[in-house]
């Protein structure tokens, strides 16, 4: 009983030691920690003079990024919707794990925008469609397993994609459909490069169910 | 044998003591009114508000009404862990902050969760028994906030 009592004593007093040790290890994590901020600035400002170097020498590609800016007025978002067109056919499909990888893909494409390429005046609508677009991709990229909660999302996707097509103008031709059924019976849109209805909401169990909405 | 089992014991009792050293700090506020908070950007019926409150806050908003066990490891960890992710996905106090298309998209987001009955957490509501809602509870805040959802939308 003695021997319980004691070592029980013992444990305790090496569990404040311990804990003050981890205190000091956590002091030598700090420092390490900003050392390494200090390392990453200094890379980053090394990064910044390449691109400089790399912008002057090639007085060629400045004169292409000119062309490009007059270009920029008529964003592309072609690759936004290449995406959302194979996240929308691997809900035709039925295949969640599809739509799972198709959603990831979308918000690195969504990531890789060039602010610079998008008319000012259109920036804070671009902005807030994008966020919303990004967060319903990213429920659907971390649902794999869940088709219904990852169809919800791409409910409130298809409205966001649409919006950057009205915003935009697409070079295209696209369709915009309607389900009457999802959403509680609201119904709701989805857009398709293919006039033939193929309704992504219920897959194969109301494949042909929906109604052509408008052409874009 | 007696022995090995006395070695155990006091293991595990050491382990459970050592834990304890670590503390984060709590979600709680301090009496501070948030003006983006879901309540103050909406008008939101108190019988709405009310399940919110006891069903969703402690883990969306910025004050977790704390039990007992809030102060005592493992369950704080564990606690703070869902907290974290609970806010990062939905904040009721900061709720304002968000453009008005990510608020509807949020909103039309919890009714299904709540409708798929993907939240409030099974887990959760072991120990709330307030956050386990009946038929009529789920209805009266899923038709609310798709209502809201919908005349948002027609606005914007």
């Amino acid at each position: 009983m003695k021997n319980i009592f004691f070592s029980i004593i013992l444990l305790a007093t090496l569990a404040v030691s311990c804990n003050q040790s981890s205190n000091k290890n956590d002091n030598e994590q700090a420092n390490d920690s900003t050392a390494i901020a200090k390392t990453q600035d200094l890379s980053a400002i090394q990064n910044d003079t390449v691109k400089a170097v790399a912008s002057k020498d090639t007085p060629s590609q400045e004169v292409e990024k000119h062309t490009a800016k007059e270009q920029a007025q008529n964003f592309i978002i072609t690759p936004i919707v290449k995406d959302y067109l194979a996240l929308k056919n691997a809900f035709v499909a039925d295949n969640d794990k599809a739509a799972s990888s198709a959603g990831k893909q979308l918000i690195s494409t969504l990531s890789k925008v060039d602010m610079k390429t998008i008319p000012a005046n259109k920036h804070k609508q671009y902005m807030d469609i994008a966020e919303d677009a990004k967060e319903n991709a990213e429920h659907i990229g971390d649902n794999a397993g869940k088709i219904d909660h990852q169809r919800e999302h791409f409910a409130i996707l298809s409205k966001d994609v649409s919006d950057l097509i009205t915003l935009f103008g697409t070079t295209e031709k696209l369709y915009q459909d309607f389900c009457p059924m999802f959403n509680d019976g609201k119904g709701t849109i989805w857009i398709s490069e293919a006039k033939a209805i193929k309704n992504p909401y219920y897959g194969n169990k109301m494949l042909t169910c929906g109604s052509l909405k408008k052409e874009l | 044998m007696k022995k090995v089992l006395k070695i155990i014991l006091a293991t595990l009792l050491f382990i459970f003591i050592a834990i304890q050293f670590y503390q984060p700090a709590l979600n709680v506020n301090k009496g501070q009114v948030y003006q983006t908070d879901f309540a103050k950007v909406y008008f939101v019926p108190t019988n709405v508000q009310r399940i919110l409150q006891n069903a969703c806050y402690d883990c969306h908003s910025n004050n977790t009404k704390d039990k007992w066990y809030a102060n005592i490891q493992p369950m704080a960890l564990l606690m703070k862990r869902h907290i974290d992710d609970g806010k990062a996905q939905l904040n009721f106090s900061e709720f304002g902050s968000l453009g008005s298309r990510r608020q509807i998209s949020k909103v039309k987001g919890m009714a299904n969760q709540i409708k798929d009955d993907e939240m409030p957490l099974a887990s959760y509501k072991i120990m709330h028994s307030n956050a386990k809602l009946s038929k009529k509870q789920k209805k009266l805040i899923v038709d609310w906030m798709n209502k809201t959802a919908d005349s948002l939308s027609t606005i914007n």
